[in-house]
């Protein structure tokens, strides 16, 4: 055997790429709350066009080659479509705030109930199994339309595509865990003009799930501990509550931001406003609205049993005060105030028949 | 428990009746009691908690090979006529299934991490410069491929029907991954004084994105073809790692990566036995899709930033890493045959030559 | 030893027992950051959340809380019986959690100091944090007011 040593084979490198770095010598540092999204803001790489130019997909701060495939038809691709001021915190809130519906919520906890209760109980969890088919795949449908450009609100997004459908599981596994079933579906969520999934714009899509919808069920979820039979559903419910508010407010500080940075669009978004308010106060997808199967579900838990529907009922009544004094100053929160106070929102009479 | 609930005997759907709060209290219709297909449901929990297939018992666990259904009932429930129908192109089993998506998504949720606080950042310690620009560059590129998944992802999840909510959960979770894989990549390129690299051409990214004619074409391409390359770099990245931080990382990210070619493979097992000349259309599918992946491996940026990794610098590149990587592409299409072999999709025999000279490290 | 309820010094008791166990910090918990106030009988206190842990807790006057996100008020008798419960049972029995406590009032227990809804709303968001605070008082030897 030859002792000669092997001369290993030489190739050619190309490394014309390494001169054509994005903005160089950057180190960001993680702080008190490790290395979030907001710390790697620096220089070029916090710059957040106002119009993103960004046709071939990639990261936002890299740089860009002239022949590369231009790719993304983005439809949402302008910063006030879509940016909201606390993105970054909100996905990072998200990440940590993960749960399992397999392990967290205490099943053992679930013990038979009266038929009348378990069917109530059943009955919800297949409206919010359905309703979060919504808020699942539509705002999925919009981060495929959006620019990565706004990496951080495209993230919020996807976490909460992650946590709808955590809540779909959690109340599919509910009605399928104590000697149920499903019921009949509410046929609330599907396609007609002014429902979420029709929007052809983010703004007015957000208006409708996080602002109306979204916090219509949140007040739903928190009010989980007062109708939950047993811990296993107050968890339940408590949990769904977090990730839905999160979603909320992603909700409103986006509007707060489009309302500060496009003011040209107020008015179409006070008509946005205008039909999740009808939405709200009359829809089939708000259980504390008016009368539907589900309100009659929920009001048969509030009260115990089908023997407390009056009682339940009246307990309804003080939820839907609650939803409509949240919402409304969700919307106030988000700068839209005005509406309450000239008279074009029918929330505040609402509010008031309710007291 | 009663087998099958009784409750008011509701033959009529009465009207929701509008409610005016101060004239008293409605009296219930409850049209909704009895109004079940399968009752006295009780599945507990067991040892690793209570799992999404779990609850797949009885009807609740058919999964129908074709679910006409247009409209978000979820599987199982009582429908309601006269519901106005949604654009769910995607109604056949085979279009979308998978046997594991149900597990897999429990599996995602145990295995969640976060990048923010779990990855041991003050590892870092500073690389020479031609080493750091290129675990950034491969940062980038890594980054655009998570794009390129998750749009492609999120475009097809709103197409799929409610009957196989289980691939929808699954892919939720992937679109989470993708995320994630995004923001921890970005935060590699940017905390150890490098930056951001070149984009990525994106011929394959491409060929992905414009897989428009169904999901099953789209995992082709994402999972068979690039995602068996993707797994091969992702385990050169932590075989060659610097620091604790990119061997969390990478580790992570192959973890994550590995759960989603799980899922793309037994989907492809699925429909290539389930739909009709589903393996002829993937073989053309990968026939074109081959040329431009070999393209991609021609072209020199990935190719020179994981030579300058596994060589330890540029010196080592030219000799040394250049070898190595050539190594990994030749695994890479070796795993790429095997597969395509098991599912019943020819490909040895008409290979693309650059494939080829590949395989034989030419 | 025991330490009253309500004092300063119940409160770091109990930040200190929150902060050293990952254990009492329950699924669905995680890092926050927030401010908020506590009101119980004549007291106020100031909290901060930073990340995973109880940064601060202090006595405070109710002009030191209007820069918080919200402040949690309810009578002294029902802070009381929160807590014996906490104490009897380990952690918050189901019908005296924050969160069932808020729904039992009209106008919940929770109120942003600037009326912003969006802040306020931090209570429900982070609201498994301030139920794992509390539920952690179970491993504080407590006195009540009434009692000391």
């Amino acid at each position: 055997m030859s002792e000669a040593t092997e001369i290993p084979r030489e190739h050619e490198l190309d490394t014309s790429w390494m001169d054509n770095m994005a903005e160089w010598g950057v180190t960001a540092k993680p702080g008190k709350r490790g290395l979030t999204l907001a710390d790697v803001q620096i220089g070029s790489y916090a710059d957040l066009p106002a119009i993103s130019d960004n046709m071939t997909g990639r990261p936002r701060g890299s740089t860009p080659r002239a022949e590369a495939y231009r790719v993304g038809a983005y439809q949402v691709h302008t910063l006030s479509e879509i940016w909201l001021d606390n993105a970054e915190y909100l996905y990072e809130e998200a990440l940590q705030r993960q749960w399992s519906s397999a392990t967290d919520i205490p099943w053992h906890t679930l013990k038979p109930l009266p038929d009348d209760v378990e069917e109530a109980e059943c009955l919800l969890c297949t409206f919010f199994n359905e309703v979060e088919f919504v808020a699942g795949d539509v705002p999925a449908r919009w981060i495929a339309r959006t620019t990565p450009d706004y990496l951080e609100a495209r993230n919020v997004l996807s976490a909460q595509v992650m946590d709808e459908a955590r809540h779909m599981d959690v109340f599919r596994k509910r009605a399928l865990a104590n000697g149920g079933g499903l019921m009949r579906m509410s046929g609330a969520t599907s396609g007609f003009v002014g429902s979420i999934d029709l929007a052809r714009d983010f703004t007015e899509m957000s208006t409708r799930l996080h602002i109306s919808g979204e916090g219509a069920v949140l007040t739903m979820f928190r009010m989980g501990e007062l109708f939950g039979q047993n811990d296993a559903e107050k968890t339940m419910y408590r949990l769904c509550a977090q990730d839905e508010a999160r979603h909320v407010a992603f909700g409103v500080m986006h509007l707060r931001c489009l309302g500060d940075t496009a003011p040209e669009r107020r008015e179409e978004i006070e008509c946005y406003l205008d039909e999740a308010e009808e939405q709200l106060i009359a829809g089939q997808q708000n259980p504390a609205g008016r009368q539907s199967e589900s309100s009659e579900a929920l009001a048969v838990l509030l009260g115990g049993g089908s023997q407390h529907y009056d009682e339940g009922h009246k307990k309804l009544l003080v939820i839907r005060r609650r939803q409509l004094k949240e919402y409304m100053k969700r919307v106030i929160s988000a700068g839209f105030t005005d509406r309450f106070e000239n008279g074009r929102s029918p929330i505040p009479a609402q509010y008031a028949a309710t007291a | 428990m009663a087998d099958k609930p009784s409750g008011k005997a509701a033959s009529v759907d009465r009207e929701a009746k509008l409610v005016d709060p101060t004239q008293g209290i409605p009296e219930p219709s409850y049209s909704w009691r009895g109004l079940t297909n399968e009752w006295g449901v009780k599945v507990l929990p067991g040892a690793h908690g209570l799992r999404l297939g779990d609850v797949n018992v009885g009807s609740y666990g058919e999964v129908p090979d074709y679910w006409a259904d247009q409209t978000r009932r979820p599987r199982g429930s009582v429908g309601r006529p006269g519901i106005p129908p949604l654009p769910y192109s995607l109604r056949s089993k085979h279009e979308l299934w998978a046997d594991c998506a149900a597990d897999l998504y429990e599996e995602a949720i145990q295995r969640r991490w976060i990048p923010a606080t779990e990855v041991p950042w003050d590892s870092l310690e500073v690389l020479p410069v031609d080493i750091e620009k290129a675990v950034c560059q491969m940062c980038t590129e890594l980054s655009q491929c998570a794009n390129t998944e998750l749009e492609i992802i999120t475009y097809w999840q709103d197409r799929m029907s409610y009957g196989y909510f289980e691939v929808k959960q699954y892919l939720a979770t992937a679109t989470f991954d993708c995320a994630r894989q995004q923001e921890v990549l970005r935060k590699r390129a940017l905390s150890n004084g490098g930056g951001l690299g070149i984009e990525s051409r994106g011929r394959v990214n491409r060929i992905i994105l414009e897989s428009s004619g169904g999901w099953t074409e789209a995992v082709v391409y994402l999972y068979l073809l690039r995602g068996t390359y993707i797994t091969r770099l992702l385990s050169g990245l932590l075989s060659a790692a610097h620091n604790e931080a990119e061997v969390f990382i990478y580790s992570h990210m192959l973890e994550d990566h590995a759960r989603h070619l799980t899922y793309g493979y037994d989907h492809l097992k699925y429909a290539s036995s389930h739909g009709k000349d589903a393996t002829l259309i993937m073989q053309t599918l990968l026939a074109v899709g081959e040329g431009h992946m070999a393209a991609e491996l021609n072209e020199g940026v990935v190719s020179t930033a994981m030579a300058i990794i596994f060589g330890g610098g540029i010196e080592g590149a030219r000799t040394h890493g250049m070898e190595r990587y050539l190594l990994l592409v030749r695994d890479f299409i070796t795993d790429y045959l095997a597969i395509c072999q098991e599912l019943g999709i020819e490909r040895e025999k008409t290979l693309h030559p650059v494939f080829k000279r590949y395989l034989e490290n030419e | 030893m025991m330490v009253v309820f309500p004092s300063e010094e119940w409160f770091q008791e109990v930040r200190q027992a929150y902060n050293s166990d990952q254990g009492l910090h329950s699924g669905g918990g995680g890092a926050c950051d927030t401010t908020a106030g506590f009101k119980v009988g004549e007291y106020w206190y100031f909290i901060e959340f930073e990340g995973l842990e109880c940064g601060q807790v202090r006595q405070c006057t109710e002009q030191d809380l209007e820069a918080t996100d919200f402040i949690l008020e309810m009578p002294l008798e029902t802070w009381q019986a929160m807590l014996k419960d906490v104490q009897a049972n380990g952690k918050a029995s189901s019908n005296l959690t924050l969160n069932s406590i808020d729904l039992e009032f009209e106008d919940g227990i929770a109120r942003s100091p600037i009326d912003d809804q969006y802040r306020q709303d931090l209570f429900y968001r982070y609201n498994q944090n301030f139920q794992d605070f509390f539920d952690a008082s179970s491993l504080v030897e407590t006195t009540f007011e009434s009692q000391a």
